[in-house]
């Protein structure tokens, strides 16, 4: 029992986090923990408040209210020891231009203890940097860059890795290294992921659970990655028909862009189907309606966006 | 935990390894043997300066130079990482601000001893080589060449000390390395016209700012300064400013949010 609750203790912990600036609240009251060994999302359209809210977790701007715990120590009063087991990138990960990526590591490696020589080396072979570290960081590209920062942010083998934003500016096949190799990362080494985005799909493909935040208040948190059994009998069906009145009234359901949604499971579509063609209804096509992340998202915050 | 010096050592790589630092360096070498060269040129035998003369003329011109270097590590020192964007990075390592800040205040420290030091040794020996049979007029009222020299450039550099903290001071306060350059070098230049107009004989208030005070080389030949402090009262005031200085620094660099 004691090493069951042990594992499942949260990496991370927010509690009722708020971030005033004069008299407006960037963040209000958001509690939120972070479980250990996932990649963990934070969703939000842009200016919802997840740069801010990371910009707490690592002690760059302070917290108006509530407190942030990270491997039970408080970034508030016990601020080295609590970010000593964080590594991040907040926003771009800007370098020293006029240092060569590995000069750049090194100042990071000096700035904590137990980062030997291999380690440097073992975090350029993850990243793929290859020989490129030894070039001046002012002759890379942002994908470069991107990768430059994800290694100082893995140095100190952090308990918990903080991203803000990481696809930004990466190419299709840059996104889907990075989203490979923090699920590495996270399987591997236990290394807990907090990514934030507002790219649904990557989120998606990449994150065990999210938790979407609006206008600065946690509106869900959701697993992602749940058993497929849960939802068998919620899954809804698209009968494309030439008449939707008639057609409703056979078979119920609502109507939608001249279309009949009806919510059924998966073994009553022929029955269905050979009730509207034995009624006169032209079936044109019967689809089911995934429900992406995306369409949960808008439906959730109404589509809306900054405040 | 790593070790405080680790820093520092960081702090010198980040100066040292750029360009515009080692072409201040050849500068400031290039110009204190250049003085003396000049001298030497310009004067028949007869009426060239003395060796220790010359040394005294080349510190005093050559040491400007010196503060406008120190000037601009100083304003660097924390305004460059904002600038650059890599102060959220620094931030983020298991060391509180007010460590971080010491060792950029160190290592700015340690670079203006490292120029103060080149400035002497270059100007010391070209004086020695060019200016050897000259004759030396300047009043020193007592003391050895050698001694007033020494303490001259000591005078000199606490001048420079305290201008240099001042920009440490704006760069950290205002984030921007242009406004500390520019706001030490218009102190720098007009605190002799200060002096003139608000001349601290007649004004009383006057003796509280920095400005009479920074030059404290008068005090080699007299017991009184201007509006009639005397040395302890002139370092009082140099020390108190210099406190406030970096007391500013540190209250806004260990208070501010990093957004943006």
């Amino acid at each position: 029992m004691t090493v069951n609750a042990a594992a499942t203790e949260p990496v991370a912990r927010l509690i009722g986090v708020t971030k005033r600036i004069g008299s407006k609240t960037l963040v209000g009251d958001l509690t939120l923990d972070i479980p250990a060994g996932q990649v963990f999302g934070f969703l939000g359209p842009n200016g919802a408040g997840k740069t801010t809210t990371i910009r707490m977790m690592v002690g760059l701007i302070s917290i108006s209210r509530g407190d942030i715990v990270i491997g039970g120590r408080s970034i508030k009063t016990n601020f080295e020891e609590a970010v000593a087991q964080v590594g991040a990138i907040v926003e771009n990960p800007e370098m020293y231009k006029f240092l060569t990526g590995y000069q750049n590591l090194k100042q990071y490696a000096r700035m904590v203890s137990g980062v030997t020589k291999q380690r440097i080396q073992e975090v350029i072979e993850l990243v793929g940097l290859g020989s490129r570290i030894h070039d001046k960081v002012k002759s890379y590209s942002l994908g470069m860059r991107q990768r430059l920062g994800v290694a100082q942010a893995l140095l100190h083998r952090p308990k918990l890795l903080i991203l803000d934003e990481p696809t930004n500016g990466l190419d299709p096949q840059g996104i889907r290294e990075l989203r490979d190799y923090l699920r590495r990362l996270c399987r591997e080494e236990g290394t807990t992921v907090f990514v934030s985005s507002h790219l649904l799909s990557e989120m998606e493909l990449m994150c065990d659970s999210v938790a979407i935040i609006q206008n600065g208040k946690l509106i869900d948190v959701r697993q992602l990655k749940s058993e497929e059994g849960g939802q068998a009998q919620g899954r809804k069906f698209v009968f494309d028909v030439d008449n939707v009145q008639s057609a409703q009234a056979l078979i119920g359901g609502t109507v939608k862009d001249a279309a009949i949604v009806v919510q059924t499971v998966r073994e009553d579509i022929p029955e269905l189907n050979a009730k509207l063609v034995s009624g006169g209804v032209k079936v044109y096509g019967i689809k089911e309606v995934v429900v992406s992340l995306e369409d949960q998202f808008l439906e959730m915050t109404g589509g809306e966006g900054i405040e | 935990m790593s070790k405080f010096s680790s820093l520092v050592h960081n702090e010198n790589i980040k100066i040292y390894s750029r360009t515009r630092t080692w072409i201040m360096l050849l500068l400031l070498a290039v110009f204190s043997v250049l003085m003396p060269v000049l001298m030497y040129v310009s004067s028949s035998v007869e009426s060239r300066p003395g060796m220790w003369d010359g040394f005294q003329i080349t510190v005093s011109v050559i040491f400007y130079l010196n503060t406008i270097f120190t000037v601009v590590i100083a304003s660097d020192a924390v305004a460059g990482e904002f600038s650059w964007g890599t102060i959220k990075l620094l931030l983020i390592r298991p060391w509180s601000r007010s460590k971080i800040l010491l060792s950029k205040y160190i290592s700015m420290v340690l670079f203006s001893l490292l120029t103060t030091v080149l400035l002497v040794v270059c100007a010391y020996a070209a004086s020695l080589i060019l200016l050897p049979s000259g004759r030396d007029v300047f009043s020193r009222s007592g003391w050895s060449p050698e001694a007033y020299s020494a303490m001259f450039v000591l005078c000199r550099y606490a001048e420079l000390f305290l201008t240099a903290a001042l920009a440490f001071m704006v760069s950290s306060v205002f984030r921007a390395s242009g406004l500390a350059i520019g706001l030490s070098l218009f102190i720098i230049f007009v605190k002799n016209i200060f002096i003139t107009i608000f001349n601290p004989d007649r004004y009383e208030w006057a003796n509280y700012l920095p400005f009479s005070h920074m030059d404290l080389s008068g005090y080699l030949v007299s017991n009184t300064g201007p509006g009639g402090a005397t040395l302890g009262f002139s370092i009082a005031v140099l020390a108190a400013y210099y406190a406030v200085f970096l007391l500013l620094s540190w209250i806004v660099f260990s208070r501010r949010d990093v957004a943006g």
